[in-house]
């Protein structure tokens, strides 16, 4: 059906737009966020895979994404509070230190 | 005994091993009695064989195993013992022992008395394999390693700088005589297919003579007989050599490896007889190495130096004696030289020992009734290198000089003349020698008077031995005994009736010489003052031994080292090896720099550069899927 | 042909929400965004018929991890130098970089074979799921757990290395 392809193309684009966030904005937090706008590109993809061929599987693996990316975002976000704190500031441009 | 001469061969070795293993621990007994030991032990073997062969007249051959074999080339390790080889073996045994048995004394107080005899065996060992090899790959195995082993004898006081030098120096020259002689093995080989010493003889003496210039293989192999016997232009490396202890001198600088020259020419002695030329060449460089030697030898003041100077002059007689085809008279000198000169140099070794080292003979004297035995045993080796009859060296020069004049092989009056004069520098300056150390008033220092003693009788015992030798020695007719294989050169016709006024004459340049150091020597010695101080020029152009070592250093060491150091170092170490590794890593580390910039610690590139290479991965795969 | 009405929609909401992000400059409206692009995509699941996912896109996407988001920006002073330049130096290959990517994602997608059609009755209420999930992927379960286990235990040491920076 042609909502296969719209939908597909859709996840795609997110997927592809929450690459670009983490590329180009420069606050620790909105990085984050648009990683998780990656994760929901891939899930939709997934979901409309798994409705196209029925198989349950892929609703199973979308939600371990789920859980995967809620324990990634527990952790994730006191690191960076605490590389906030360390640094003063959410800027990643300072956190280059692995610079050479 | 299945393999006699192996065993002769190897006795020295074991002593080598034994003593360079364990030496050092063992005490200084024990490596006396097994120094000592080997050596006479393979004095006593050959012996044996030497009575085999007198008994059953074939000579003893001994094959050991093939080295090499391959392609229709074979290379045999051998050894052969007929007559040449059994005059070589008992004197280098005989000679070799006593003088073992003398260093016991002599290096008595010294730090490396285990590594001295130690040495002194493997000498032994590589110069039994040189006399005894078969083939001319064995005999070279021996001078290589008698060289090697003169090397670090010489240099056996390696802490001084001089001597290591003088060691290098020894064996740096012989090495240039070493090339022509490798020159000559190849050509040889080339031509005969095989360098058994009894197959070329046989080849070049035979009616088809293979196709290769005797004269060429002649001279090459003369040329390495010059590096090893210290003849013009390489004998410069033999006086050097007296920086090693004086035994040493005695067994390598005297009696036995200088000989190998000698020894090497006649074994080939096919060679020369079919190349008159190149015998012509050995004959005109013995006689004016032996002259120019003699000169040199009238103005040393080392007792060691006159007695180098002395040995490079009678090596040229034993030449002249091989160059006029003379061949059984050149080993007959050998042999008489080997009594007369090992007897010298340990005769000066005991006075240097009696003196507590002093060497320059301006500073001794008056030693005749202090240390006797010494003295009275010197003398007669003395007066036997003079050629005063009946001793030994009488006999060997006188026929050395007959054949020099009257050899249908290339004798002449020039050659007897020089022979002749050289003959009579001979016997001025030796007893020169002997005025000087022993006679006169006593010139020493106090301290150096207080501690004249004569020596233990290891080493007196050994310079009796050694004086009877000299005395005695001539009686054995060794030309005659070599006859069959190195037959006398028949007599120019013209010449026959001169040979009973060559005797005479010969006589009388012995006495002429005692007579004229007397002269000039005895007494107060001031007459010899006189004599220099009139030929001042003549004297400092002898001092400086004809100014040679310091042409070979401005004509050959020093550019040679200018090239090393301009060429080699400068352009080829230092340009091109060092600028190339130089070259390479700056290039790695300007690239690195360069590469390095990648990683700028910013996530975010990183995360870019992850996109890319995931559009072209992705690109490419649905490309070519 | 409301569903199709419907997806567009949604479909439509959730790339103006995906742009939004990448627009604003106040996280608090990047987050907003955010959040609207997951209920878009939970109607999306739901007009899918999987509803079972777009129960649990709320429940836990937006509702805890959001929230969780929310929550911290509120407690953060974001007015600092990222606030005041939004964009790295790499804006413009970035953009390409999206240019690129999206379209060569897309190119394949639409050059690639069409998938057999569906099954007749999708299973994905809640019954066949569940039933799926804890009988044949019982393992993934376990280790899901054991994850969320591992992650309570990193988030209290995360807290400790702060206390104890701080006093």
């Amino acid at each position: 059906m042609a909502d296969t392809e719209l939908l597909v193309g859709l996840g795609a684009v997110l997927y592809a737009a929450g690459l670009v966030g983490v590329m180009v904005r420069r606050n620790a937090l909105v990085m984050l966020m648009c990683m998780e706008l990656m994760l929901n590109g891939v899930n939709l993809t997934l979901v409309t895979f798994a409705r196209q061929t029925g198989a349950t599987e892929g609703a199973v693996l979308v939600f371990l994404v789920f859980v995967v990316a809620a324990a990634e975002v527990a952790i994730a976000i006191p690191i960076l509070l605490l590389l906030a704190r360390a640094r003063r500031t959410l800027d990643v441009e300072a956190y280059a230190e692995l610079k050479g | 005994m299945t393999h006699p001469l192996l065993l002769i061969v190897l006795l020295p070795l074991f002593g080598f091993l034994v003593n360079g293993l364990v030496g050092g621990r063992a005490g200084p007994r024990f490596v006396s009695v097994v120094g000592c030991g080997f050596p006479i032990a393979a004095f006593a073997v050959t012996v044996k064989c030497f009575l085999d062969l007198s008994a059953g007249g074939a000579p003893i051959v001994d094959p050991v195993y093939t080295w090499a074999a391959f392609d229709g080339h074979s290379f045999e390790v051998a050894f052969a013992f007929d007559r040449l080889a059994a005059v070589m073996t008992l004197i280098v045994t005989g000679v070799g022992s006593l003088i073992h048995v003398y260093s016991i004394g002599y290096m008595k107080d010294d730090r490396g008395y285990a590594r001295y005899f130690a040495y002194l065996n493997v000498f032994l060992f590589f110069m039994l394999m040189l006399v005894l090899g078969k083939s001319l790959l064995i005999l070279f195995v021996g001078w290589e390693g008698v060289g090697l082993a003169s090397y670090l004898l010489i240099g056996f006081w390696f802490e001084d700088a001089d001597k290591a030098r003088a060691g290098k120096k020894a064996f740096i020259t012989n090495r240039v005589g070493d090339a022509g002689f490798l020159l000559g093995m190849f050509v040889l080989y080339q031509a005969v297919g095989t360098l058994d010493m009894g197959t070329i003889n046989a080849a070049f003496a035979s009616a088809t003579p293979p196709a290769v210039s005797a004269t060429l293989v002649g001279i090459l192999l003369f040329i390495g007989a010059t590096g090893k016997s210290a003849q013009i232009p390489l004998h410069v490396w033999l006086p050097d050599a007296m920086a090693g202890p004086t035994p040493v001198s005695a067994l390598i600088h005297a009696a036995t490896m200088v000989t190998a020259g000698v020894y090497m020419t006649a074994r080939m002695s096919a060679i020369y007889l079919a190349a008159p030329e190149a015998s012509q060449v050995i004959a005109v460089v013995g006689v004016a190495t032996a002259f120019f030697a003699a000169t040199i030898a009238m103005v040393q003041t080392d007792i060691k130096k006159v007695l180098a100077y002395s040995t490079i002059s009678q090596l040229g007689l034993m030449f002249v004696a091989i160059g006029v085809g003379a061949y059984g008279v050149a080993i007959f000198h050998l042999y008489t030289h080997a009594f007369f000169k090992a007897c010298l140099f340990l005769g000066a070794g005991s006075v240097i020992h009696a003196l507590g080292g002093e060497q320059d003979i301006r500073k001794m004297g008056g030693l005749a009734r202090r240390i006797p035995v010494t003295f009275v045993t010197f003398a007669v080796a003395t007066a036997a290198i003079a050629g005063i009859p009946p001793l030994a060296g009488f006999f060997s020069k006188d026929e050395i000089l007959w054949f020099a004049l009257a050899s249908d092989r290339g004798g002449s009056t020039a050659l007897f003349a020089a022979a002749s004069l050289t003959a009579l520098l001979t016997a001025f300056y030796m007893f020169r020698l002997l005025w000087l150390t022993f006679f006169g008033a006593s010139r020493m220092d106090a301290k150096t008077e207080h501690h004249v003693h004569e020596s233990p009788p290891s080493m007196t015992g050994v310079l009796v031995v050694l004086a009877i030798g000299s005395a005695i020695g001539g009686f054995v007719a060794i030309p005659h005994y070599l006859e069959p294989l190195l037959p006398l050169p028949a007599v120019q016709s013209a010449m026959a009736h001169f040979e009973h006024p060559v005797v005479y004459l010969s006589v009388a340049l012995g006495f002429i010489g005692l007579a004229a150091a007397a002269y000039f020597f005895g007494g107060g010695g001031t007459r010899g003052d006189g004599l220099r101080a009139r030929f001042a020029g003549l004297h400092r152009v002898l001092s400086g031994k004809y100014f040679v070592d310091e042409a070979y250093d401005a004509l050959l060491a020093r550019p040679l080292t200018w090239v090393s150091e301009r060429v080699f170092l400068g352009l080829g170490d230092r340009m091109l090896l060092d600028g190339t590794l130089h070259g390479l890593t700056g290039f790695a580390r300007r690239t690195a720099g360069v590469l390095a910039r990648v990683q700028t610690g910013n996530l975010q590139f990183y995360l870019f550069l992850a996109v890319l290479g995931l559009v072209a991965a992705l690109g490419w795969s649905w490309q070519h899927g | 042909m409301i569903e199709t009405g419907l997806m567009y929609f949604f479909a439509a909401v959730a790339l103006g929400g995906s742009i939004a992000m990448l627009i604003a400059r106040h996280p608090m409206r990047v987050a907003l965004a955010l959040i609207t692009t997951m209920l878009s995509l939970a109607g999306i699941y739901a007009l899918l018929g999987v509803h079972v996912l777009a129960v649990f896109q709320v429940l836990i996407y937006v509702g805890a991890v959001m929230v969780f988001m929310v929550y911290v920006i509120l407690l953060i002073d974001v007015r600092d130098s990222a606030f005041a330049q939004r964009f790295s130096w790499l804006l413009v290959p970035g953009i390409a970089g999206f240019v690129g990517l999206a379209a060569i994602l897309c190119f394949a997608l639409w050059r690639g074979d069409s998938a057999p059609g569906s099954a007749a009755a999708p299973p994905f209420g809640v019954r066949p799921f569940s039933e799926v999930f804890l009988n044949e992927y019982w393992l993934y379960f376990e280790l899901v757990s054991v994850l969320l286990v591992a992650a309570v235990v990193a988030a209290i040491a995360v807290v400790k290395i702060g206390t104890r920076r701080h006093g």
